[in-house]
């Protein structure tokens, strides 16, 4: 009895950490894909899922960071392609690449500003806000373009530092990915922001009693998500060296999806950004092990959604039963 | 008891549109006194704390504090002052953890090089001592608020008022949605604030909790006092009488 009773103990003490099922999932679906494609559990394969995940987890780490505040974001898709195609032809208008580059996350940030002023100031649902922001932006990008895509036609070290091979297939993106990781964990938890980030989340009333200006941490929140959403993009145009219009169509569903598995709650207050980068990865995981198993691309989405749901129902059995959150 | 009110309200008059809320109401507490302001729904008693915290400015009237006028444009001009307000229902985050509650918005930081961080050994020191006077066991202030009690976390709201040098504290509903035994922990603990010299507004619908830690009422209503009683002089059905009586 002692034994089971330690044993115990020791899960329960797992359980209580918060990517606890994230790692989980993690496992089953690293066991699954090992079981069906030899080639899986390769460096090789491991780089290209990460380079994956990082142009995902980019914009999942800001999606976090909103939702946890209490607002959403439909329209970092839409930002991701529109600060890509912004670079694209800033630089072929001659505009050297540094300057087009921030010209673009500067836009994506003023997007990410637009965004919360209308939706706070308004009061209307950042669902509905973002959602019409994706959609007026996917018409600007068409109209602009023709629906054609936009070759970037230069090479340049700045775009070596965004998604240059450092070493094997490994590129620089995994680098600012993981530093964005680890950044955006520290404000979270170490710092008064986070402490705000949480409070205006879960209850913005009693923040708001308390001194918070949840005016404040929201409307930087917005801007902080349009703003990785840009990034993410400039890094995905680094590595094709084209950007397409319809780019990022999807993406913001992904990153949300990327989100709640890694143990967000969309009601906010709740949630980790460690577990989105690792959702992230789960979802990269998704992409290449399929391709590896030789299923058709169309399986993917409908592999991610199933995920997702388990992830939701498990979180919602475990909560409450001494989980921590913050 | 000193002689000097350390707060006064002069002819507060509030109105909301074409409603009056409050009609020349005059209000004092004095330090380590405890007044319960009481009456009917409707009465004007919120909207009274409201003004004595800052969050509605008077149409009409003066507020005095410490002797000296004041007039508060937000509810951190009161703070600033010492006055704090806890709510029943505003009061602590369930997902967040007791140490983070307590010092939510208020947080203590260390300097990490140009940045600053949250000092969180610090913060959960303070918070353990005041939990430990309050006498709220659990095995740390990591754990999350969720896990306690509806009569612990007002008084960890209240201890929270007190610690970051609350004066005047004004309770709104301390004890409503509380089991009998945690109303009475949580008046025991309103009865040693006052040993501490802290003056205390208590709005309650609970005339008996009302009569155990008060000493003066101040009875309202529709916006106007119509008693001002002290407690040797009435007992807690004389209270209700007049409450219901009302004015006419």
């Amino acid at each position: 009895m002692p034994a089971t009773s330690r044993i115990f103990n020791k899960l329960s003490i797992l359980l209580r950490l918060k990517e606890f099922s994230v790692f989980i999932s993690l496992l089953s679906v690293t066991i699954a894909f090992t079981l069906l494609s030899k080639e899986f559990l390769t460096v090789h394969t491991f780089a290209g899922i990460l380079t994956l995940a990082s142009e995902l987890g980019i914009v999942a780490i800001g999606e976090a960071f909103l939702i946890i505040s209490g607002e959403f974001d439909l329209s970092v898709g839409s930002v991701y392609a529109v600060s890509a195609m912004a670079s694209a032809i800033l630089v072929r208008l001659g505009i050297s690449p540094i300057i087009a580059l921030l010209l673009a996350l500067l836009l994506s940030a003023s997007i990410g500003a637009a965004n919360g002023l209308i939706t706070l100031k308004a009061r209307i649902p950042s669902f509905i806000t973002t959602l019409g922001m994706a959609m007026f932006l996917r018409g600007i990008l068409l109209a602009v373009t023709g629906g054609f895509p936009v070759e970037l036609g230069v090479r340049h070290p700045v775009f070596e530092v965004l998604s240059g091979r450092i070493f094997g297939d490994f590129r620089s993106s995994a680098l600012w990915f993981i530093t964005l990781t680890i950044l955006f964990h520290f404000i979270l938890n170490r710092t008064r922001y986070g402490n705000w980030v949480y409070a205006t989340g879960r209850n913005p009333n009693i923040a708001r009693a308390l001194g918070v200006n949840i005016f404040r941490v929201k409307f930087t929140n917005f801007i902080v998500t349009s703003t990785l959403a840009g990034l993410s993009g400039c890094i995905a145009l680094a590595r094709f060296r084209i950007i397409e219009p319809v780019a990022g169509t999807g993406l913001e569903l992904e990153a949300i999806a990327a989100t709640v598995i890694g143990g967000t709650s969309l009601g906010g207050g709740i949630g980790t950004i460690i577990g989105a980068s690792l959702g992230a990865f789960l979802v990269g995981m998704i992409r290449v092990g399929l391709v590896l198993a030789g299923a058709p691309a169309y399986w993917y989405i409908g592999f991610v959604g199933l995920i997702l749901i388990v992830a939701a129902v498990i979180y919602s059995l475990t909560r409450g039963r001494g989980l921590r959150y913050v | 008891m000193s002689k000097e009110p350390l707060m006064k309200l002069v002819n507060i008059t509030k109105r909301f549109g074409h409603v009056v809320a409050l009609r020349k109401v005059n209000f004092e507490v004095y330090p380590g006194e405890c007044v319960g302001l009481v009456g009917d729904n409707g009465a004007g008693k919120s909207t009274l704390a409201k003004i004595m915290v800052g969050y509605y400015k008077p149409d009409e009237g003066e507020i005095y504090f410490e002797g000296r006028k004041v007039s508060f444009n937000s509810p951190m001009d009161a703070r600033k002052l010492g006055i704090e307000i806890v709510y029943q229902e505003l009061a602590l985050i369930d997902t967040m953890s007791i140490y983070r509650n307590f010092f939510l918005g208020r947080e203590i930081v260390k300097k990490l090089g140009p940045i600053k961080i949250l000092d969180i050994g610090t913060m959960k020191r303070i918070s353990e001592r005041y939990l430990k006077d309050i006498g709220i066991r659990v095995r740390s202030t990591d754990e999350l608020v969720g896990i306690l009690s509806g009569g612990e976390r007002q008084s960890i709201a209240i201890a929270r008022a007190v610690h970051f040098g609350a004066k005047l504290l004004i309770l709104d509903e301390p004890t409503t949605a509380l089991s009998f035994k945690e109303a009475k922990r949580v008046l025991a603990y309103i009865n040693e604030l006052k040993k501490k010299n802290i003056a205390i507004v208590m709005i309650s619908h609970n005339i008996y909790h009302v009569y155990e830690v008060a000493d003066r009422f101040t009875i309202l209503d529709r916006g106007v006092k119509i008693a001002e009683l002290h407690k040797k002089d009435v007992s807690p059905q004389d209270i209700i009488d007049i409450i219901v009586r009302g004015r006419k």
